[in-house]
């Protein structure tokens, strides 16, 4: 389908009235164009796989250790999504349909394991449960010489699972209060059983919602590198970055190619559930349901929110402090953690933020309104970027950068760049579906009255959509808090961050100094957690 | 050879740092003769602990006698454990008022991929590289984005630590060792050639290797030019067979086996040596094989960029680096083998001259990839 062709279809599903005719063109084609921008890097992956001899090509795609690592890639996707909804599904519906005590707390709770760096994480379990960690320890004089082991499979799916889990109980509890609970009253008087109304009524509402949440656990999972190196679990991302490391971009390249196949299947599966959105945000009423009374669940209710906030909060935050506590050696010159490192942090997870709502309003507006697969191809080629591990992208945009923008190579422009081609998904995630809650008849009364586009979308549609907006860019800022590979490759000399402090006195094994900027990197992303809870209530 | 043979079996003698030689005498001011004033002396540069106390003064040239630091400089410096570089650099600032350097960390593969590629498009931006991996060191060499560096800095390094062309210099030397629990083994269940390892009963199911890492991949790239691929390949798979446990580093790798949880593993010689500066009761010493793969030492080096227009500053830090304080500062702050004769490494440490590595040239370590496609074909990667 031509370009024309293309435009047009846009131009009928818009459904806009002939005098307008320019508005959705102009929209489609600013879409357009940042769809081409941020699948710039993907067309360095394609162009360096191409330049890979067939014989080495074939050889690495056919081999064993290819096989075995996309079978454990895809085991541990399967796996740590599972129990992100077995995990965030519950506490979404405990917190917002029930009747739990201190239902505020736990939701705070539930929420800020996102903010948790799952590296950070990921360090936080082994020395709690290594082989000769604190419980080992612990364990010790009692007799109890071995411990069962934390590494593999099971320990890199329970600490993913723990660190990305808030995802899915974001994004179904958004979906549980913009619901209208009127409609499980309504399924309780036709004497549908309680169990009958969720599953007839309440989940059909809210699948979509756990599908968005759970794809951005999906993609996270495929392209996250540190968590899986830490508890020894060999996945995709290990041999890019081995790869990479062995100075083979071609190879790196072929990889991700593979990695972008298993992102795009997973795409697809959540393109099927989310299809049936009609409803799923549309209907929000004003009324919330009647709480569920838990009656005697409500102490095993609330154990299980204190578990999870146990295990994914107290448990890292004590281990940091163990850490700070037991580093007795001071700080050697050129190892000094300074103000800037914040700073620097927040300035430019401020910047990728801003620049992702910016970019994400027009997509998620495009997606939401269209009403053909056309208009929500751009919403789904963002999420190509998250699933491209970080290396990756740092690679193609020092290549991309040195040959078609010189004067920004190593500027803080391609750096933000990069953070918008990784995280936009969740800005326009968030963006879409304040979108869809905005009855279009609204815009169509303000232009009635004579405002033009601009001023109409301006007056009527962000207003309306700005909480979802927030919520977006709190998401991305936090995110890009955390991110390390693409800031490693890509800041500017001399450009340190808390990210990049912790991987320096990581890799020189002053592990103390690592506690205190970790502790202030999750306080300062705590921070805009809190921004995104207040947004939705 | 017997010779060499005693010196490369000997063991560390860790921590058990004899009280002789006076503190005194180690922390003078070394400014004392000297031709030009610095705003640091030797003490700022060593390090600490019972590994160090009873040092002689080092030989070589002071940087007292060197030339000025004036400018400044942007350096690409290859970590992790690169990171304490970052306090020489910053030891150098404080020495010359006008002295300035930028750094860019990373990993030093990452790094020479970078340089690579800006190389190719005019657009170098460092004046020069440190970095942990002599391979590192001659991808970037072999791609003609490296100068030749000025023969008063090559001069004072012995000419297996250096690039055949003067392209590059060792400025510390990094030993392939085997760290082992003196609990669980005795030296002598340790073989003195690493291929015997896959036929030796006590090390079955209790030893550890990081393969993914940078300096474990030099070791195999060694082993192939020492041998060959087949060799190489068959080790790895033999290895396999044996039993061994995958780390994602050789610090960890270091850690265990003082802990216990491996009876011994493949490692660089400086984690076992930072892991007891910690905790120096733990029983954890160092074996070396001799000849072989085993036994290669690898250099952290140092290379003046093409595209620079300060080579003379580059050529004069590199001089520095290579000074009596910056290699007291390798050995006693990161443990590493000084480069220069006149210093001494730490500890019970064999001196440079009486190491017995492999015949190999440190550039051709550059070959990572056809090491990464082996590793991966013997299922190793």
């Amino acid at each position: 389908m031509g370009t024309s062709d293309r435009l047009e279809r846009i131009r009928e599903q818009a459904n806009v009235a002939d005098r307008d005719a320019d508005e959705p063109t102009v929209l489609a084609a600013v879409v357009l164009a940042i769809s081409l921008l941020l699948l710039s890097p993907v067309a360095w992956v394609l162009i360096t796989a191409s330049e890979m001899p067939t014989g080495r090509l074939v050889e690495l795609v056919g081999s064993e250790t290819t096989m075995a690592v996309t079978v454990n890639t895809l085991v541990l996707v399967v796996a740590v999504t599972t129990m992100s909804v077995v995990i965030g599904v519950p506490l979404a519906l405990l917190t917002v349909q029930t009747d739990l005590p201190f239902k505020r707390f736990w939701t705070v709770t539930a929420a800020l394991p996102l903010v948790v760096p799952s590296y950070i994480g990921a360090f936080a379990f082994v020395s709690a449960f290594g082989p000769r960690g604190e419980l080992a320890d612990l364990l010790a004089p009692l007799g109890i010489q071995q411990i069962p082991t934390i590494y593999g499979l099971h320990g890199t799916v329970l600490v993913l699972t723990l660190f990305t889990y808030p995802y899915v109980f974001l994004t179904t509890r958004a979906s549980l209060i913009s619901f209208d609970g009127t409609v499980i009253e309504a399924a309780r008087t036709l004497n549908a059983s309680r169990w009958q109304a969720f599953k007839r009524v309440t989940l059909p509402q809210i699948l979509p919602g756990i599908a968005a949440g759970a794809l951005l656990v999906a993609l996270y999972t495929l392209s996250d590198f540190g968590t899986p190196a830490i508890m020894r679990y060999d996945v995709f991302t290990r041999m890019v970055f081995v790869e990479e490391q062995a100075r083979n971009p071609d190879a790196a390249a072929v990889l991700s190619l593979l990695l972008l196949v298993l992102a795009m299947s997973i795409l697809a599966v959540e393109s099927r559930i989310g299809a049936s959105r009609d409803g799923a945000y549309v209907a929000s009423g004003d009324r919330r349901a009647g709480e569920i009374e838990l009656g005697y669940w409500e102490l095993p209710a609330m154990g299980f929110c204190a578990a999870i906030g146990a295990l994914c909060l107290a448990l890292p935050i004590g281990i940091l402090g163990l850490w700070l506590v037991r580093s007795t050696e001071a700080a050697p010159a050129g190892f000094v953690f300074e103000l800037q490192h914040v700073t620097n942090s927040v300035l430019l997870a401020g910047g990728a933020a801003a620049l992702c709502v910016v970019v994400a309003l027009p997509i998620a507006y495009l997606s939401a309104r269209g009403d053909g697969t056309l208009s929500s191809l751009p919403e789904r080629v963002s999420y190509v970027g998250y699933a491209v591990p970080g290396v990756v992208i740092g690679l193609s945009l020092i290549y991309l950068a040195l040959r078609f923008v010189p004067f920004l190579y190593q500027s803080l422009f391609v750096l933000v760049f990069a953070y918008v081609v990784r995280f936009l998904p969740q800005a326009v995630g968030t963006t879409e579906s304040s979108v869809l809650q905005v009855d279009p008849s609204y815009l169509e009364a303000a232009r009635s009255l004579g405002y033009g586009p601009l001023t109409s979308f301006r007056k009527v549609v962000l207003p309306l959509v700005a909480p979802g907006v927030a919520a977006g860019a709190a998401l991305v800022f936090l995110t890009t808090m955390k991110e390390l590979p693409a800031t490693l490759m890509l800041r500017p000399i001399g450009f340190e961050t808390i990210v990049t402090y912790i991987w320096l006195v990581r890799g020189a094994a002053y592990q103390g100094q690592a506690a205190v900027p970790a502790l202030i990197l999750v306080g300062v992303s705590g921070l805009s957690m809190l921004i995104i809870l207040r947004q939705e209530a | 050879m017997t010779d060499g043979t005693s010196s490369r079996r000997r063991l560390l003698a860790l921590g058990g740092a004899t009280a002789a030689g006076s503190l005194a005498g180690c922390f003078g001011l070394f400014s004392d003769d000297s031709s030009n004033q610095v705003g640091v002396s030797l003490s700022d540069f060593r390090g600490s602990g019972p590994l160090v106390e009873s040092r002689d003064q080092p030989g070589g040239t002071s940087i007292t006698d060197l030339p000025p630091l004036e400018g400044g400089l942007t350096v690409y410096l290859g970590g992790g454990e690169g990171g304490l570089y970052v306090e020489l650099l910053d030891l150098f600032q404080q020495a010359y008022d006008g002295f300035t350097v930028n750094h860019r960390l990373d990993s030093s593969s990452s790094l020479a991929n970078q340089i690579i590629e800006e190389s190719a498009n005019d657009a170098t931006q460092a004046d020069l590289f440190l970095s942990v991996d002599a391979g590192s060191l001659g991808a970037v060499a072999n791609a003609g984005a490296a100068q030749s560096l000025p023969s008063e800095a090559l001069d004072a390094v012995p000419g297996s630590f250096q690039d055949g062309d003067g392209r590059w210099v060792g400025i510390a030397g990094r030993a392939r060792a085997i760290p082992y629990n003196s609990d669980r083994l005795s030296e002598s269940d340790i073989p003195n050639q690493v291929r015997d390892f896959p036929n030796t009963g006590a090390l079955e199911g209790t030893m550890g290797w990081a393969p993914a890492y940078g300096a474990f991949q030099s070791f195999i790239t060694a082993m192939r030019l020492n041998r060959s691929d087949g060799a190489a390949r068959s080790w790895l798979e033999s290895m396999q067979d044996h039993g061994i446990t995958e780390y994602d580093n050789e610090f960890a790798i270091s850690n265990s086996v003082a802990d216990g949880e491996l009876a011994a593993g493949f490692a660089n010689h400086y984690y076992s040596l930072r892991v007891r500066s910690g905790r120096s009761n733990a029983p954890l010493e160092l074996a070396f094989t001799e000849g072989d793969a085993g036994a290669l030492v690898n250099v952290s080096g140092l290379e003046i960029l093409d595209g620079t227009n300060k080579s003379e500053l580059a050529g004069n830090f590199a001089r520095h680096v290579l000074s009596a304080e910056a290699q007291e500062f390798f050995a006693t702050r990161t443990f590493a083998y000084p480069m220069i004769s006149g210093v001494a490494p730490v500890g019970d440490l064999p001196r440079i001259d009486d190491l017995n590595p492999p015949d190999i040239d440190l550039t051709e370590l550059a070959d990572v990839s056809g090491t990464v496609d082996l590793m991966r074909e013997a299922g190793v990667l």
